[in-house]
């Protein structure tokens, strides 16, 4: 099968999958009722004029599968709709929080690669000794640590005891940090950054390493050493390469489950980002809020494994296509 | 010479003597050896102790507040709550050993739901094959794309509206069984591609074929002869699965939308979060317990790759 048709499958699919989550979503949203009537149940005097005028205007009246089409067709035109609870239109909110999101999660992925490598690399080439053992065990043990506990522990240390980093939000509220902008948002960003990189650090090195021991074993790299190449360019050019492979499927992943796990980050750093968005979108029932971030949510993790599907098979050409 | 010798002679007379070990046996062996493995069986003992006797040995009732009467909440460790009180005047070490059936009844829960639907699944995909095994893939596929995590916050909140009212409301813990359901319907696909490949591997077995031979019917085929000699990489991916669902479900109820009924970790952190400055117990306490729990069940699960698979790692 040519490689055209491989990822024309693969796009057919996605599309099967997002339609399927976001019809899914929606009907479940369906079921609980109006949501401006829920919204408002408590409320004194609101009349039910009231309710039909703000139903029609949110697009909640209608038949299910009629109100699912429209909001399909808006939606393949980048109309997300309007919040409820934020009054503003959804994209802009997402874009806005979106931002927020990936300024503590793309560092905290390169950081995490760099360092997940390095260890690895040491590791792997000093194998069964004093430091892979440290390696390994940390790791171990880094890799069972829940998220929100090395965040707790990180605020406890840093900004309880010894009181130098900021615990919560992405800028000061009052005194910007050293009177800049710029520096206050970096200062306030060192924590969530600190959380992810730990967080995704641990089963990255575990990884590494073990790629790049079964790397290591393969005759191309006894040729290596055999031809007298040094031991820098053996490990880091020869073998380095190909370890990277599994590397490289997995940042996919993990850049999901990170999206993914946004809001139990953002809720312990207090960080304004799409995870808190999301939380106060459920918890208030802002259905177009629930259904724009799913939906974006969705979209970035089958981007990102499609992407990775497509980087193995460019990368790799052992690999066949199915 | 002759000392080289002997070994030798003993290695080849020896399975004479004794009938070789089973699988199992041999197994059992070799995880005593694995120290990692031996760690995570400890610590996993250690929580399934705790989730049994704990309860009878836990110093306050997990529903006593009583210390809010007497001004004592966030109270630090002392020799009357061994690890403090929390922000609701409970005591965190009996809440703490309370959290453990939970747990254990979250992540055995989900992945019995999981082993059940991912066996099936990936049995009937290896055995049958084609255009079935085909579209029963690309189903597990689907659930292994959905962003699980946001899908359950987002279900467990619009379930818990849609029950009110309904004979479903009546139902004890309907939030935790909820949050169960779903952990072992998001988390089947992994068990299921193993069970497949494990499938289409013994289908064409020689054992298969001779059981085919004299006459064996098709459900002792699949459920006496190529289950059990595919069970053991499923077992490594339960214990794997076990932890990540007590983790899930911590994180579910941390972010608020957990069992308000029950008792979890994930609650106790819930509630005390926002005190983490004036009474940190009250949250470290319950995050060390997830982690012991998590790392006793990935430990375990490590073990068992190395016991039931030695060709593995070199």
């Amino acid at each position: 099968m040519g490689a055209f048709r491989f990822i024309l499958r693969r796009l057919a699919f996605s599309a099967v999958l997002i339609l399927g989550v976001s019809f899914i979503l929606f009907a479940l949203i369906n079921a609980i009722g109006n949501p401006i009537q829920i919204m408002l149940a408590e409320t004194p005097g609101v009349s039910d004029e009231m309710v039909a005028t703000l139903s029609k205007f949110y697009g909640l009246d209608g038949n299910f599968i009629d109100r699912y089409w429209s909001w399909l067709w808006a939606i393949l035109h980048f109309d997300f709709g309007t919040s409820i609870i934020y009054n503003q239109p959804v994209a802009d909110l997402l874009q806005v929080w979106g931002m927020e999101t990936l300024k503590i999660q793309l560092p905290g992925l390169v950081l995490s690669t760099l360092i997940a490598t390095a260890a690895g690399v040491v590791a792997a080439t000093k194998q069964h000794g004093w430091a892979d053992f440290s390696i390994v065990s940390s790791a171990m043990l880094g890799h069972s640590l829940p998220g929100f506990l090395i965040g707790i522990l990180l605020i406890l240390i840093f900004s309880y005891w010894l009181g130098v980093l900021p615990s919560y939000g992405a800028y000061s509220t009052r005194n910007l940090f050293m009177g800049s902008i710029v520096i206050d948002g970096l200062w306030h960003m060192v924590l969530p950054v600190a959380m992810l990189t730990v967080f995704n650090t641990a089963t990255l090195t575990l990884l590494m390493r073990s790629s790049l021991v079964d790397v290591l074993r393969q005759d191309y790299i006894t040729a290596a050493w055999a031809s007298g190449l040094p031991a820098r360019r053996v490990v880091l050019h020869h073998a380095l390469r190909n370890a990277f492979i599994p590397q490289l499927t997995y940042l996919g992943t993990l850049f999901g489950l990170m999206l993914g796990t946004a809001p139990v980050t953002e809720t312990v750093f207090t960080w304004p980002g799409l995870g808190a968005l999301y939380i106060s979108a459920i918890q208030q029932l802002d259905y177009p809020v629930i259904m724009g971030e799913t939906m974006i949510i969705t979209v970035m993790l089958v981007l990102a494994t499609l992407l990775t599907d497509i980087a193995y098979v460019a990368i790799d050409p052992r690999i066949r296509l199915a | 010479m002759n000392a080289e010798l002997a070994p030798t002679a003993l290695a080849e007379t020896a399975p004479l003597r004794r009938p070789p070990l089973g699988v199992w046996r041999q197994s059992w062996h070799r995880f005593r050896r694995n120290r990692a493995g031996m760690i995570g069986l400890f610590l996993v003992a250690l929580v399934v102790l705790t989730a049994i006797i704990g309860p009878f040995a836990a110093p306050y009732d997990p529903n006593d507040q009583s210390a809010m009467l007497r001004g004592a909440a966030h109270a630090a460790p002392s020799a009357r709550n061994w690890l403090g009180t929390d922000q609701n005047g409970y005591d965190v070490l009996s809440r703490g050993i309370y959290g453990a059936p939970t747990a254990l009844a979250v992540g055995l829960g989900a992945m019995v739901i999981a082993s059940l639907i991912g066996v099936l699944v990936g049995g009937i995909a290896g055995y049958v094959g084609g255009f079935v095994d085909e579209a029963l893939m690309r189903g597990a596929d689907f659930f292994m794309i959905v962003p699980i995590f946001v899908v359950i916050l987002a279900v467990v909140r619009l379930f818990g509206i849609i029950v009110v009212g309904t004979a479903l409301e009546r139902i004890p813990n309907l939030n935790l069984m909820t949050i169960i359901l779903l952990l072992g319907l998001f988390s089947w696909p992994p068990i299921a591609r193993m069970a497949r490949a494990e499938f289409m591997r013994l289908r064409h077995a020689e054992f298969v074929e001779a059981a085919l031979c004299i006459g064996t019917t098709r459900r002792d085929i699949l459920f006496r002869h190529i289950l059990p000699n595919a069970l053991p990489p499923l077992i490594v991916l339960v214990a794997l699965g076990i932890g990540t669902a007590i983790l899930t479900e911590a994180m579910v109820s941390f972010l608020g939308f957990g069992d308000p009924k029950s008792i979890s970790w994930g609650q106790m952190l819930f509630f005390n979060y926002q005190a983490l400055k004036v009474a940190p117990w009250a949250c470290l306490v319950p995050g060390a317990a997830i982690f012991v729990t998590v790392l006793g069940f990935n430990l375990l699960a490590d073990g068992l790759t190395d016991a039931f698979n030695p060709r593995v790692r070199g």
